[in-house]
C-alpha cells in the first residue's frame, strides 16, 4: 500500500500514546519506589533524592526469597509435571488410532474451561481429607494435568507429517522412542512455548495459593503481595516500600518475557488463530 | 539372492505388524492418556460433580450433617440482593471491556501491523502488561488512585478540579477496576488481532485495491472478514475472562465498597471462603459453570463454521 505520510504521522502518535499509558504505571511504579518517606505525598515527577535504601528496607520487611523459591519451586514443579503428562496425552490423540478420541478431546476443551474458582470447595475438602493443605502438594497436584497444555501440545504435533511416525512404527520403534526421539525433538518451539505461557501465568495466578495455603512459610508471591496490601500493612501503607517489594516481585515474570518474547507471542497468538 | 532378501523383509513387518496389533496400540494409547486424565478427573471433572452435590444441601463447615435442601440454595440466590449485584457487576465489567479493551486492541492491531520503525518495541510496550501478576498491577492501581498521593487526584488538583475518592465509592471503584482490567488486557487482544491480521491474504488485498478499492473498503471487505475467527474469539475469551474476574478485586477493593466491586468469582470465594455458606457457594458456582459451558459451546460451534466460511 503506497505510504501517506500523514497517515503513518497519526499512527505513530498514536502508538507513542498507548505505549506511554502502558508505561505510565510501571514508571510510577518506579518512581514511587524510590520516593523518601517523607515526601510520599510530593508530586514530584522523579525524586530530588532518590532513596535507594527502600530497596534494602522493602527486602528486610518480608522473606522475599523464601517466597521467590515457594514460586518458583512450585510452578517449576507443575510446568515439569505438565510438559511430560500432556505431550504423552497429545501423543495418543494424534498419532494413536484410539475409540472415541473425538469424546477424549471435547473432554480436555470442557476441562479448559472450567475455573478454579468455581471447584474450589471441593478440592480444598478432597486435599484437606488427605492432609496436603498448606503443603506444596496442594500447590502443585491440582495442575498437574493441564487441558491447555494437551490443546497446545496437539496443535504442534498435528504439522507434524503422520509417514514419519508411521515409518518409524514398521521400522519396529516403541511409541515410546518415536516420541521422545522424533515428535518431541521436533515440537521444541511448542514445548518452550508452553513451559514459558503457564510458568508465567501460575507464576501470576493468586486465587489458589491463597485458599490452599495459611501460614508464612507456604506464601507464593502473589500472596506475599496480597498481605502487603491487607493484613500486614498496618495503618497507613508505606507505598514506596510496597512498590520496591513489587518490583521484585515482577521482575522475575519481566525478565523471563524478555527473554523468550517471541515464543510467548507467539504462543498467545497460536491460541487463537489455529484454534 | 535379492527376492529372498525382500521376502525376508516382507515376512518381518509382517511379523511386527503382527506382534504389535491394534489393541496392543490401543492399550498404548490409553496408558498415555490416562496421566493427564487422572489428573483432569481428580480435580475438574470430579470437583465439578462434587460442586453440583454440594449446591444440593444446606451446609456450613460448621454443621457436622449437610441437610438435603432441594434447589433452596439457587432459589436463596436467585432471590439474593447481592447475588444480582455481583451478576450485573460482572456484566457491566465484560460490556465495559468490549467497548473500551476490544475496539483499542482493533486500532492498535491494525496501526502494528504497518511498515513501521521501532515495530518491536511498540508491541512490546503495549503487551508488556499482561504478564504483569494481575496482584501487582492492583497494587500499583491502588497507588495511581489512592486518596493520598495519588497522581490521578494530583493531576485532578493541577486541573483546578476536587480530588475523586477512587476506590472508597461505589461506581467510581468499579470504573477503577475496568480501567486495570483494560489496561492489563488489551495488549493481548491486540496480539490475538494481529495475528488474525497477519493470516489475512496479502493477493485478496491486492485483488481488491486493484478493483478500485480504497483503504476503507479493503479494510471492511477484506480485513474484517478475514479477521471474523479472532474478533469472535476476543469477544468470547474476553467474557470468560470477566466472568473469573478476581485478584484485581481482592487487592484493589476486596469487593466493596458495599458490594459494589464484587464480581462473579469474588462472590463464590466470599459466600465459600469467608461466609462458609458451601451450598449457596456450590449453587454460584454450578451457575458459573453453566455460563462459561455456554460460552464454550458458543465458541467451539460459531468459531468453526465462520472458520469454514472463510477458508
Amino acid at each position: 500500500m503506497k505510504a501517506n505520510p500523514l497517515l503513518k504521522g497519526v499512527s505513530y502518535a498514536l502508538l507513542t500514546i498507548a505505549a506511554l499509558l502502558c508505561l505510565a504505571p510501571v514508571y510510577w511504579m518506579i518512581r514511587t519506589s524510590l520516593m523518601p518517606t517523607s515526601s510520599l505525598l510530593s508530586s514530584a515527577l522523579w525524586p530530588a533524592h532518590p532513596a535507594w535504601s527502600n530497596f534494602a528496607a522493602a527486602w528486610r520487611a518480608q522473606p522475599f526469597l523464601l517466597y521467590l523459591w515457594n514460586s518458583v519451586f512450585t510452578n517449576g514443579a507443575i510446568v515439569a509435571l505438565q510438559v511430560v503428562t500432556s505431550s504423552l496425552a497429545a501423543y495418543a490423540l494424534v498419532f494413536i488410532p484410539l475409540r472415541g478420541k473425538r469424546w477424549l478431546f471435547f473432554a480436555v476443551l470442557v476441562a479448559m474451561m472450567v475455573p478454579m474458582q468455581a471447584t474450589f470447595v471441593p478440592v480444598y475438602t478432597m486435599l484437606s481429607a488427605v492432609h496436603l493443605i498448606n503443603t506444596y502438594g496442594a500447590l502443585i497436584l491440582p495442575y498437574a494435568g493441564s487441558a491447555f497444555g494437551i490443546f497446545l501440545m496437539r496443535q504442534g504435533f498435528l504439522t507434524l507429517p503422520r509417514d514419519i511416525v508411521d515409518a518409524a512404527r514398521v521400522d519396529g520403534a516403541s511409541e515410546w522412542w518415536i516420541l521422545t526421539r522424533i515428535v518431541l525433538p521436533n515440537n521444541k518451539p511448542t514445548i518452550v512455548t508452553l513451559v514459558l505461557l503457564n510458568f508465567v501465568y501460575h507464576y501470576n495466578s493468586l486465587f489458589w495459593p491463597l485458599v490452599a495455603t495459611n501460614s508464612t512459610n507456604m506464601r507464593v508471591v502473589p500472596v506475599a503481595l496480597s498481605y502487603f496490601l491487607t493484613q500486614d500493612a498496618g495503618q497507613t501503607l508505606q507505598w514506596n516500600y510496597a512498590m520496591a517489594f513489587d518490583i521484585f516481585a515482577i521482575a522475575p515474570v519481566v525478565i523471563l518475557f524478555l527473554i523468550g518474547q517471541r515464543y510467548f507471542v507467539q504462543g498467545v497468538a497460536q491460541t487463537a488463530v489455529k484454534g | 539372492m535379492a527376492k529372498a532378501a525382500e521376502a525376508v523383509i516382507a515376512e518381518r513387518i509382517e511379523e511386527r505388524r503382527f506382534a504389535r496389533s491394534r489393541v496392543s496400540l490401543q492399550l498404548t494409547g490409553v496408558a498415555m492418556m490416562a496421566p493427564a486424565l487422572l489428573f483432569l478427573l481428580a480435580f475438574v471433572f470430579v470437583p465439578m460433580g462434587y460442586a453440583v452435590y454440594l449446591s444440593l444441601y444446606q451446609s456450613t463447615l460448621y454443621t457436622p450433617q449437610p441437610v438435603f435442601a432441594g434447589f433452596a440454595n439457587y432459589a436463596h440466590l436467585l432471590a439474593a440482593p447481592d447475588f444480582w449485584q455481583a451478576a450485573s457487576n460482572t456484566v457491566w465489567l465484560a460490556v465495559g471491556m468490549m467497548a473500551l479493551s476490544l475496539p483499542a486492541a482493533l486500532l492498535l492491531a491494525v496501526l502494528l501491523n504497518q511498515r513501521i520503525r521501532g515495530q518491536a518495541i511498540f508491541r512490546t510496550a503495549i503487551f508488556g502488561p499482561y504478564v504483569i501478576p494481575l496482584v501487582s498491577s492492583g497494587l500499583i492501581f491502588s497507588l495511581l488512585f489512592s486518596t493520598d498521593g495519588g497522581p490521578v487526584n494530583l493531576a485532578l488538583q493541577r486541573l483546578g478540579l476536587a480530588p475523586v475518592n477512587w476506590l472508597g465509592q461505589g461506581r467510581t471503584a468499579l470504573l477503577s477496576v475496568l480501567i486495570l482490567t483494560a489496561w492489563q488486557f488489551t495488549g493481548y487482544y491486540a496480539i490475538i488481532f494481529l495475528a488474525g491480521l497477519q493470516s489475512v491474504p496479502t493477493s485478496l488485498m491486492e485483488a481488491c485495491q486493484v478493483d478500485g478499492g480504497g483503504r476503507w473498503q479493503v479494510f471492511r471487505h477484506v480485513t474484517l472478514r478475514a479477521l471474523g475467527p479472532s474478533l469472535f474469539f476476543a469477544v468470547v475469551i474476553c467474557l470468560i475472562q470477566t466472568f473469573q474476574t478476581f485478584d484485581q478485586v481482592y487487592v484493589m477493593t476486596g469487593g466493596g465498597p458495599d458490594g459494589a466491586t464484587t464480581t462473579f468469582a469474588y462472590y463464590i470465594f466470599e459466600k465459600g471462603f469467608q461466609a462458609f455458606n458451601i451450598g449457596e457457594s456450590s449453587a454460584a458456582s454450578v451457575i458459573l459453570i453453566l455460563v462459561l459451558a455456554c460460552l464454550s459451546y458458543l465458541q467451539m460451534r460459531l468459531g468453526r463454521r465462520w472458520v469454514v466460511e472463510e477458508s
